[in-house]
């Protein structure tokens, strides 16, 4: 290789280049947005499914992946911002645009809700046990408070509410651009989360809960948020849920979505933002090739599970990782 | 109202021996390998179509019920050694989704094969009822409640007369402890994997004798054995056994009593309330860390 002197540049230069290059992940949206010129309807709602999924997908990944704490209540968060949305546009006759605030707010006091038996020490499986226990009992809320929910049967959003400003969004090409807009949204503010203190306190945790408090970490008010933030992402992404499907039913928040969900976070990458999007990119389109055999659907997922844990325990982003460094998590250590 | 009340007590404990049964069946499989099997209600559901699988193939109903344990406790050896194993030293995520996973995978197979018919496992006795006082007794309660005193009492000659039940305890102690007397651990986590799967099985059988079979037969199952785990005291076998019987008897009472509602979402405000109020539940050890 001496025929190359211009990579023998020194090595210790700091900060290397690609981490001033991190711009070029906003190239992303920006070559997404003439899509719903070549889609049809049908594709655009596979891909408007997508991105619903990027926020659930980052929430999720805060609690799991970045703090590292055994959280099943990831589609209580889901649940209740859809239903929040559903219930102010259907009783109240707020507009979709309105609720997409309320919803993540919602969301984000379920979060803190789920979060205090963290905070009462409860770890590991008793915690999983309890946060499953914790989105079931949500659920049956959702069957059970029929006039407000409408029952097992659920709710329609109308048509008429999908609006943002008035502006009415008829299409899945329209909805589209809404959505982009709020999945970029809600990957920006939580990477700036994870790349603040709040971030790094996060990894402290997550590596050692002890240690990090002995440090002085109010690791209490840190798992709080986390769960908080989560949530509030996670019920944005509700919210678009509701807008995009127009019904809201309790049996979409069961436990085969919970897998759905986790499904996304370990196949994309646990603790990885790129991963949270990769991982909706690839699992959420996988139930729309399957409808007709709903079992292949579960072994596919299982199987993928099972696969990635065994020989990718850091998802694909970590291949992409390999390929290139803008891709590597700053913001988590195994 | 009162005088319903011993009939509510007994269907109750009918009820609550079936959550003893499945939550003793994870309790075994978490005391030897401290790993939770958040995959067991699929395990269970396979116990149930196993045995429907070997019916259908001619056999009579008790070696059918055989086969179906030995092949679940086969799957449970294998699914430890194969998939758990590798891993055991890895994150508890990694753990718990692994289980769930292969849970998930064997619960799409079964909805593949039989998820648009209706599958029936059928009682191999009369259905009857006794009057015993002015409590009704079913043939389901009887057959139901002796079989799992039977296999508890099995297990509870196992566990404290044979030498294994010492090795259970030396293993949940300290594997590296266990592992430096000679004793094969990783075998050992294959076989208790396996028992824990068979029980479960075995639970799935009786759960198959009241209603139709169907995929997500166990999952449901599984939240109240959690519960009753959860109410005993994780990882205490007794504390299983009784968790179950008291969640039974508390959601015919509470269901009767106060609301009907209770029936559902008893399971769920035991697990929440007690893991809140008093984690080590009513026989466990301690289950939370203070920081």
């Amino acid at each position: 290789m001496a025929d190359a002197p211009k990579s023998a540049a020194p090595a210790t230069k700091a900060p290397p280049a690609w981490r001033q290059r991190r711009y070029l992940f906003w190239l992303i949206p920006l070559l997404l947005l003439p899509l719903p010129f070549y889609l049809g309807q049908y594709k655009q709602y596979v891909v408007n499914l997508i991105l619903v999924y990027v926020p659930v997908g980052v929430g999720f990944n805060i609690v799991v992946g970045n703090l590292g704490l055994l959280a099943f209540s990831n589609v209580a968060f889901f649940g209740i911002g859809a239903y929040t949305s559903g219930v102010l546009a259907l009783k109240l006759g707020w507009p979709w645009w309105a609720t997409i605030l309320p919803a993540g707010l919602m969301g984000g006091l379920v979060g803190c809700i789920a979060g205090v038996p963290a905070l009462r020490g409860v770890r590991l499986f008793y915690l999983a046990i309890m946060t499953l226990a914790f989105g079931e009992l949500l659920r049956w809320v959702y069957i059970r408070w029929v006039p407000v929910t409408g029952g097992s049967f659920g709710m329609s959003v109308p048509k008429a509410s999908i609006n943002v400003f008035g502006w009415p969004l008829p299409t899945e090409g329209d909805k589209f651009y809404a959505f982009l807009f709020l999945a970029v949204l809600m990957v920006v503010l939580t990477d700036r989360l994870l790349r603040s203190r709040f971030g790094r306190a996060f990894m402290a945790i997550k590596g050692n809960e002890q240690a990090a408090a002995a440090m002085g970490i109010p690791t209490d008010r840190y798992i709080l948020l986390a769960f908080a933030w989560g949530g509030f992402v996670v019920g944005v992404g509700g919210s678009m849920y509701a807008a995009l499907v127009g019904h809201v039913t309790p049996i979409a928040f069961d436990l085969a979505e919970l897998i759905l969900e986790f499904a996304v976070v370990m196949v994309g990458g646990l603790g990885s933002l790129v991963g949270s999007v990769l991982g909706a990119a690839i699992i959420t389109a996988a139930p729309e090739f399957f409808r007709e055999w709903p079992g292949f659907q579960e072994m596919l997922f299982g199987v993928l599970i099972v696969l990635v844990i065994l020989f990718l325990p850091r998802g694909v982003a970590s291949l992409l990782a390999r390929v290139h460094p803008i891709f590597i998590d700053r913001y988590y250590r195994d | 109202m009162l005088a319903v009340l011993p009939q509510l007590i007994v269907s109750g404990i009918a009820t609550g021996m079936l959550y003893a049964l499945i939550a003793l069946s994870v309790t075994v499989g978490y005391r030897a390998t401290t790993v939770v099997n958040f995959g067991h209600g699929d395990l269970v559901m396979a116990g149930a179509y196993a045995t429907f699988v070997f019916v259908g193939s001619g056999l009579p109903f008790a070696p059918a019920l055989i086969l179906a344990l030995a092949s679940l406790f086969l799957f449970g050896v294998l699914t430890q050694r194969v998939f758990m194993q590798p891993i055991i030293n890895g994150p508890h995520l990694s753990l718990a989704m692994m289980a769930l996973a292969i849970g998930y995978a064997v619960r799409g197979g079964a909805r593949l094969e039989w998820g648009s018919e209706v599958v029936i496992l059928g009682r191999p006795y009369d259905q009857g009822a006794f009057m015993v006082g002015s409590v009704v007794l079913t043939m389901d309660d009887l057959v139901i409640s002796g079989f799992v005193v039977a296999l508890l009492l099995t297990l509870a000659i196992v566990f404290h007369i044979t030498p294994i039940g010492r090795l259970i305890q030396a293993v949940f102690q300290s594997q590296r402890g266990a592992a430096l007397v000679g004793l094969n651990v990783h075998a050992f986590h294959g076989m208790m994997w396996g028992a824990g799967a068979a029980l479960g099985a075995a639970g799935g059988v009786l759960l198959g004798l009241l209603v139709p079979l169907s995929p997500d037969l166990g999952v449901y199952t599984l939240i109240r054995g959690f519960a009753a785990m959860t109410l005993g005291g994780f990882g205490s076998p007794f504390g299983a056994v009784v968790g179950g019987i008291v969640l039974g008897m508390m959601e015919k009472l509470l269901g009767f009593y106060v609301s009907t509602v209770f029936i559902d979402i008893t399971a769920y405000l035991v697990t929440i309330l007690v893991l809140l109020i008093r984690p080590s539940g009513l026989f466990g050890q301690r289950a939370t860390v203070r920081i």
